[in-house]
């Protein structure tokens, strides 16, 4: 069942098309990498599915559900969530209390609760889980330092780290290793391997990155000029010519 | 309503439109060059109505002269509250605001302890009579606010768009770091806004003197208008602004004449968090709020 | 340990400080504790990143509210308290309602206006608000045997009230719901992808404000015994707001200290008189340019310098 499925979306900035037609279907546990030369339309893509655009045409369904004019919260809450390509964090919060509020669509506080100190119980379960996500990642060491302190490679993870406290089906990545080094890199990729194997969520993610994008994905979907220019294996985009013609001159599509 | 009535509210609303227009251009015009809202505009408002009572009441000083000379005078307050308060917030809308509330309070304890409190200053009409217009009685001491107005707006006009100043000073509102870029000096230029901005407070100040009743805290209502006719216009347009000026003066006037002056205030602020909600930009405006 | 302490010894003080000053003194008191929880009120907007400017006005609606539940209806205390608060929580979220398109200075503005039209109702309607005059003759508080009246019973009234209103608040400050407040401050995009429903916490912060502000109205409408709309304008706003950027917003207790400094000055500086809105507006303007953190931002200055200076890696507490 294609947990997503993408029909004749558009986007128009003011006479500018972000994004024409697009039509896309991804399947429950993939990994589906969305590659394009800059200013394609990728991020713009990302941020229609996750409600922070409203498309101007065609339609969205996430699940099932048509997701077309949803509100950010109430996309996240049926399970689609995306994390941001710059670093998205709150900075006075530690790394433990970041993937603590990340859980707040599994922590009921009513404002009485808030008072009165109930749901102690929850808040303890919430916490661990929160532990355990840190601890997956890797990141158990660093757990009580504050967001705001992180080298960029571990705020990028944490960036993951916070979104993954929503127990999402839909993870959508928007440049996870952007300006990493081979190491965090690696990394990375490891993190989002286990995401989808181990937890079993699907991963839709935005790159640039080809290296990586070719070693994770299961499916490509190349997009250009806004409009989706090719889709396939790995292999097959590797060497479809109207790909590698879009990428003339740029130094990413070595193999 | 009866004939007389109408064509005498038609006529006060648009006296009341002019007036509006000044104060509300100036306003405008701070923050769109440089997101300066100034809390204290209706004090420099009363400023420039003590200059009038300073000059003309007390000193003797002929009307026009009186009037002529509140705009260098409140435009000098205006670049010292851009030099010590917006320039150093330069970035915080919210702040500078905020701040200039404290220069509200300062103009007020000034004016009221050097020319008293309470008792309200009465500016003597330098011009008596009226004229009759289409059967409404129109005062000249009210007549005058509409050349005054146009003077003043149509002069900002040719201001901005024909000479080099008043361009650099409408570049650096479209985008601040394309006019630095070009070499254009930023701090002079907002100076320079907060200089016209005050200046054109000063005068609407000036014009009302003999008109309403001169006290420190006589900017209070102006300021609640002023910022009305800035945000229904659009917050930075300056066309937004004037068109909202008459828009508010047509509905205070009448909303005064068949209810009363509260009534009317409060329609103007009902129509203010209307235009918030329906259209954030203001009528003209881009800039969302 | 050391905070419990403190804590202890400071309401040690305040139990006993009606026996220590003279009455003026505590009628000051008295103001002064109303006015900590009118300003802690006011933080909880501030915590999401609203600033709003209508913020007396709700403290207006729960003292009109009580005056007219007492005076008219001859409600008793605890009825027209709790009242006086839900009609401010129920105005404010119909305030802050369309206040939700707009953020920043919008929102500030916007505030403004829709407050200064619910004040202008007071103004407006003689019946039953009094018009411009307002209203006289509310009747003082009447529980058991003890004569509100007096200051020293109001005093300890008060001073239970703000205990309960500030504890409140501290734990909501506290909470998960504080935090995500926090969270909406800090990464508004970030926080609408992790499933908040930012327009429900800023509406909720809101109306819970104004609860406490209503509170803080109805301890004010019974102690002075007479309300008019000048009570609750944009002047008595600005000097909320000194309070707040003296004091700052970035802990709990900010702006409480706020309060305390500002009044304190205002104390001292008596013998100006009518030169006092002066000193208020200079200071004002200092704070927002050279400290804008406020008293809050220089304590966390300080703590930062001691936590550098134990070097061999314990934490100073």
């Amino acid at each position: 069942m294609a947990i997503l499925e993408v029909k004749n979306l558009s986007k128009n900035f003011g006479g500018l098309m972000a994004n024409r037609d697009l039509n896309l279907e991804v399947e429950e546990g993939e990994i589906r990498g969305v590659i394009g030369p800059n200013g394609a339309g990728k991020t713009t893509f990302f941020n229609v599915i996750s409600g922070v655009y409203k498309p101007s045409g065609g339609t969205i369904k996430f699940d099932g559900t048509f997701i077309t004019n949803l509100s950010p919260d109430k996309i996240a809450e049926l399970g689609a969530v995306r994390t941001f390509q710059r670093v998205a964090l709150f900075p006075n919060f530690t790394v433990l209390e970041n993937v603590n509020i990340g859980r707040h669509l599994h922590a009921r506080e009513t404002l009485f609760g808030a008072v009165f100190g109930m749901s102690k119980h929850m808040e303890i379960e919430n916490l661990e889980k929160s532990r355990k996500i840190v601890d997956s990642l890797g990141m158990t060491e660093h757990q009580d330092e504050l967001a705001s302190n992180l080298p960029y490679g571990l705020q990028r993870a944490l960036n993951v780290a916070i979104a993954l406290a929503t127990e999402p089906r839909l993870l959508m990545l928007d440049e996870p290793v952007a300006g990493m080094n081979p190491t965090e890199k690696a990394e990375m990729t490891r993190i989002i391997r286990l995401i989808r194997d181990e937890m079993g969520m699907t991963v839709m993610l935005v790159e640039h990155d080809m290296r990586t994008v070719m070693n994770l994905c299961d499916k490509i979907t190349v997009i250009d000029f806004g409009e989706k220019l090719a889709e396939g294996l790995p292999q097959e985009i590797r060497e479809n010519k109207d790909v590698i013609e879009a990428y003339l001159g740029a130094e990413d599509i070595v193999a | 309503m009866d004939w007389p009535t109408f064509i005498q509210s038609i006529s006060n609303a648009v006296i009341l439109g002019s007036i509006y227009a000044i104060v509300a251009v100036g306003l405008a015009l701070a923050f769109g060059v440089m997101q300066m809202a100034n809390f204290a505009h209706g004090e420099f408002f009363m400023a420039g109505a003590y200059v009038v009572y300073v000059l003309y009441a007390l000193g003797g000083m002929p009307f026009p002269a009186a009037v002529i000379s509140a705009f260098p005078i409140v435009a000098a307050l205006g670049m010292v509250t851009e030099r010590f308060v917006f320039r150093p917030t330069r970035g915080n809308v919210l702040a500078g605001f905020m701040a200039t509330a404290g220069v509200a309070f300062i103009l007020q304890v000034i004016v009221g302890q050097v020319w008293g409190v309470g008792l309200m200053r009465s500016v003597p009409t330098p011009y008596m009579g009226a004229a009759s217009i289409l059967g409404a009685q129109m005062s000249w001491q009210r007549l005058i606010i509409l050349p005054s107005t146009l003077v003043m707006v149509g002069g900002l006009w040719f201001f901005l768009h024909n000479m080099k100043l008043g361009k650099a000073l409408r570049a650096c509102a479209q985008d601040v770091e394309a006019a630095s870029l070009q070499g254009i000096n930023i701090n002079k230029i907002t100076a320079l806004s907060m200089a016209i901005s005050g200046g054109f407070a000063g005068v609407a100040g000036a014009l009302m003197a003999p008109i309403n009743a001169v006290t420190p805290y006589m900017g209070h209502s102006i300021i609640v208008t002023a910022f009305i006719v800035v945000i229904v216009g659009g917050m930075a347009s300056i066309e937004g602004s004037i068109l909202a000026a008459f828009i508010l003066g047509f509905i205070h006037t009448f909303v005064t004449t068949l209810f009363d002056a509260v009534l009317a205030t409060m329609a103007g602020v009902a129509f203010m968090a209307i235009i918030l909600v329906v259209k954030p930009t203001g009528l003209l405006g881009r800039v969302r709020m | 340990m050391i905070r419990y302490l403190t804590a202890l010894a400071v309401l040690a003080g305040f139990a006993i400080m009606p026996e220590v000053i003279g009455e003026y003194y505590v009628e000051i008191m008295i103001l002064f504790m109303i006015n900590l929880i009118l300003a802690s009120s006011f933080r909880l907007i501030t915590t999401c990143g609203d600033w709003s400017l209508s913020h007396v006005v709700f403290m207006g609606v729960g003292a009109y509210a009580t005056a007219l539940l007492a005076k008219f209806l001859g409600w008793p205390f605890w009825g027209t308290v709790l009242l006086g608060g839900m009609a401010s929580a129920v105005v404010g979220l119909a305030v802050v309602f369309p206040l939700l398109r707009t953020k920043g200075f919008g929102f500030f503005i916007g505030s403004f206006a829709l407050g200064e039209f619910v004040r202008l109702i007071w103004v407006k309607f003689h019946f039953p608000f009094g018009g411009p005059r307002g209203m006289i003759g509310i009747p003082s508080i009447e529980l058991s045997d003890i004569d509100f009246y007096e200051a020293t019973p109001y005093y300890y009234l008060v001073l239970l009230f703000t205990i309960g209103c500030l504890a409140v608040l501290y734990r909501i400050d506290l909470s998960r719901t504080g935090r995500v407040l926090k969270a909406i401050y800090a990464d508004e995009d970030l926080s609408k992808c992790i499933g908040i429903n930012v327009a429900r916490y800023r509406a909720m912060a809101f109306s819970v404000s104004a609860f406490f502000a209503g509170i803080a109205g109805v301890l004010l409408a019974h102690r002075l015994g007479a309300i008019d709309p000048k009570n609750f304008d944009v002047n008595t706003m600005v000097y909320l707001v000194i309070w707040v950027v003296v004091g700052g917003v970035g802990s709990f207790w900010g702006p409480l200290i706020g309060v305390a400094v500002m009044m304190l000055v205002g104390e001292a500086a008596r013998p100006l008189a009518e030169w006092r809105p002066l000193l208020f507006g200079g200071i004002l303007i200092a704070f927002l340019t050279l400290l804008p953190g406020g008293l809050d931002s220089l304590m966390s200055k300080v703590r930062e310098l001691l936590d550098r200076r134990t070097a061999d890696g314990t934490k100073e507490n």
